[in-house]
């Protein structure tokens, strides 16, 4: 493994960043066993076929991407009434002790390689406090990256029967003079006693930009933690979304688009852990890859012992548009406790020459045909988006990507 | 007046060694004439009605499929003499759509995400700007925004109006739905998805009452439909050539609604081959007499 990076980084660096910020003794400690951590951790799981490697992560050379000074960054946040939309260093100011709390409480900082190194470096953040009983709008947070790399944290606690909608953007501001970037950003949301959260997010990097992101939420009693993650831009992605359902009847859906082309890569899981009982899930994913893109897709529903009656569903969809494209999806199912409704199922493949037939009988060309097609074939995913922006940036750019199709 | 000419038509399956089956089918289908094509299972009526469309599952090994044009068939804009006989086989399946070939399909394909009235609207402007293509009208370059995609959410519709605007066309579709007694909130449903079967042949005839063509190949448009939904069916289709005048090649298996859409002419397929013609007469005389009648009649023996 060639993960030289943590070779150039020190601790004088790191404390730098702490100090930078303000930070209280706790955060910085945080860091710096994460940088220590570096040594020993190895990278997240990725998927392997017979004979393949998907995404070799160790093949990154983050020393060239990861520039820990160079890290400039634009930001929008937008706070609904009755939340607190807030920047880290705000976070700790107003409420240390609950930052404290929740920090590191969902996803491990020395998880992997790949937490660690974000926990070590990142300079940027939000914190969005969504008070007991609070029923908000939408709060959006906007990161535009500017420099070589950018490791950018969100933390979300959502107290008991609030309610909240969420939209976070990643883009990259002109390419500027880097020739290949990285940013990573993880997501950590605390679902309080029968609070109702849905996370949405755009990722539209652009195409030298190497991306690592990792969302998880952990509910409480009755709680709703529902996750639509998009994904259009960067030149390899990496991600997950999981939610661990760890009080009785809570609920997550976790949906799922992504649409690559050139030579776009996307390596996305969607995972759940069913640990009480009366939980339900229901993952969706549908993407669509083009010209040399590839995608992979695995999607766990975990049920633990403890978990009767479970109600799990998932399903995945890619379609390929070309040729020389490829995808490889795998669903699966754990099941420790019988008492579970369940049913998973993805499913590879081109469009459907009938439909196609069908279309162009009624005088529509191939290429219009298919644009309709692929548009149709996301709907499913845009019916579940709670929060117009969202909804309307991702159609946006299907359709960019659509006006740029050239078969 | 347009004429749809199928001489010796002959296709196999498209594939090495693949199976003969169109033998040299004749037929002639003249607009505001109505045709029934009969013939026993597999015998290669709705293999017939796909090659007309350019299916690629077949590949033609003989013959022709011609259209023949009249000057103002298309309305205002005059069809020059050179470009009023067309070889469908040359084809693209869109561009046969464009010059006045519907086919209504015995199994129509269900698209999820894809509204009604979207994919109606989109293929009505695409009808035209193929014409305009087809026939010199050198405006294909102002077309290809349109064709990106759109604008809005596709569960919206095209924000680009095209040739015929939102607010026009969802006017015409209300009247064709009236028209064919069908639910006005199928317009919103995505194309066929969920319909029952019924459902779908009437959305097929909607479909055709929209794109108005020249001639209508309807394969098997009557099956599965309640003695109600038969008649608005009928209805329709007696509208496609009293109205527009539309030539009608409808592919059946029963009396039934050949008692509703009078047929001009009878035709009976056998193993890939047209091989007795007739009037309306010949359908009862095949139900009363079924195919080993027409076969002891061709081949003389049963
Ligand atoms: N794509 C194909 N591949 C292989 N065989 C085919 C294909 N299409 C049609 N056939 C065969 O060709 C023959 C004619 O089929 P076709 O569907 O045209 O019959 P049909 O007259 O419409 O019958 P029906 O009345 O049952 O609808 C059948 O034997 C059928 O199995
Ligand atoms: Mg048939």
């Amino acid at each position: 493994m060639s993960k030289q990076v943590h070779r150039t980084l020190s601790e004088s660096q790191v404390t730098a960043i702490s100090e930078e910020l303000n930070e209280p003794d706790w955060l910085r400690e945080l860091r710096l066993d994460a940088l220590q951590s570096l040594d020993e951790l190895e990278f997240p799981d990725v998927i392997q076929t017979p004979g393949r490697t998907w995404t070799d992560l160790s093949k990154l050379d983050f020393e060239a991407l990861v520039d820990p000074e160079g890290a400039l960054e634009q930001k929008e946040r937008v706070a609904p009434e009755g939340v607190e939309v807030l920047s880290f260093a705000e976070a700790l100011e107003a409420h240390e002790s609950l930052v404290r709390e929740h920090f590191g409480s969902v996803v491990d900082p020395q998880e992997n390689y790949l937490t660690a190194l974000q926990t070590a470096l990142f300079t940027t953040g939000t914190v969005i406090y969504v008070p007991e009983g609070v029923e908000a709008q939408a709060a959006t947070i906007r990161t535009t990256m500017a420099g070589q790399s950018l490791f950018n944290y969100t933390l979300i606690i959502a107290e008991q029967s609030s309610s909240v909608t969420i939209l976070e953007r990643q883009e990259t501001a002109e390419e500027g003079e880097f020739d290949e970037r990285y940013y990573s950003g993880i997501v950590e949301l605390v679902a309080g006693e029968n609070s109702y959260v849905q996370y949405g997010s755009l990722q539209d990097l652009t195409e030298n930009t190497y991306n690592y992101g990792l969302k998880r939420a952990d509910t409480d009693t009755y709680a709703t933690a529902n996750w639509i993650d998009c994904n259009v831009g960067s030149r390899l992605t990496k991600t997950s979304v999981e939610t661990v359902l760890s009080g009785e009847a809570s609920e997550s859906q976790i949906v799922g688009a992504f649409y690559g082309h050139d030579d776009q890569h996307f390596d996305v899981d969607a995972r759940v852990w069913h640990e009480n009982e009366h939980t339900t899930a229901d993952l969706v994913t549908r993407g669509v890859i083009d010209d040399e893109a590839r995608s992979v897709y695995e999607g766990v529903q975990d049920v633990g012992r403890e978990a009767w009656n479970t109600s799990s569903y998932q399903r995945e969809n890619t379609l390929m548009l070309s040729d020389e494209s490829e995808a490889d999806a795998s669903p699966k199912l754990i099941i420790n406790n019988h008492d579970t409704e369940a049913s998973h199922s993805a499913t590879v493949g081109q469009v459907d020459e009938e439909d196609l037939f069908y279309m162009k009988s009624r005088s529509v060309d191939e290429h219009l045909a298919k644009n309709m097609l692929v548009s149709g074939f996301f709907v499913p995913v845009l019916e579940e988006i709670e929060v117009e922006e969202l909804r309307e940036d991702l159609n946006g750019r299907i359709q960019d990507r659509l006006a740029q199709r050239t078969a | 007046m347009a004429q749809l000419e199928i001489k010796n038509l002959h296709a196999k399956v498209n594939e090495d060694g693949g199976e003969e089956i169109l033998n040299g089918v004749d037929l002639v289908v003249n607009s505001g004439e109505i045709h029934a094509l009969m013939g026993p299972n597999g015998s290669g009526k709705s293999t017939t009605a796909k090659v007309i469309a350019g299916h690629p599952a077949y590949e033609v090994t003989d013959g022709q499929v011609l259209i023949h044009l009249d000057d103002d068939e298309f309305g205002d804009e005059e069809v020059p003499e050179d470009l009023q006989t067309w070889e469908l086989l040359e084809l693209e399946p869109n561009e046969r759509a464009a010059l006045g070939v519907f086919l209504g399909f015995q199994y129509p394909a269900e698209i999820e995400g894809v509204t009604m009235v979207n994919f109606l609207r989109t293929a009505l402007n695409a009808k035209l700007d193929e014409r305009e293509e087809l026939f010199g009208g050198d405006e294909s370059e102002d077309d290809e925004d349109d064709e990106a995609g759109y604008e809005t959410s596709p569960m919206e519709g095209a924000a680009d109006e095209g040739e015929i605007g939102v607010a026009e066309f969802q006017q015409l579709l209300k009247e064709k739905m009236e028209q064919l007694d069908m639910d006005e909130a199928f317009a919103q449903r995505y194309l066929n998805a969920g319909f029952s079967g019924g459902e779908k042949k009437q959305n097929e005839v909607l479909q055709a009452a929209i794109l108005e063509p020249s001639v209508a190949v309807l394969d098997e448009i009557d099956s599965g439909l309640d003695i109600d939904r038969l008649q608005d069916v009928a209805t329709g289709i007696n509208a496609l050539r009293d109205e527009q005048g539309a030539g009608i090649l409808q592919i059946t298996h029963y009396q039934r609604i050949l008692d509703y859409v009078e047929p001009d002419h009878v035709h009976i397929m056998l193993d890939g081959e047209v091989v007795m013609s007739g009037d309306a007469d010949l359908s009862v005389k095949l139900e009363e007499k079924g195919y080993d009648w027409v076969r002891e009649e061709v081949y003389g023996t049963a």
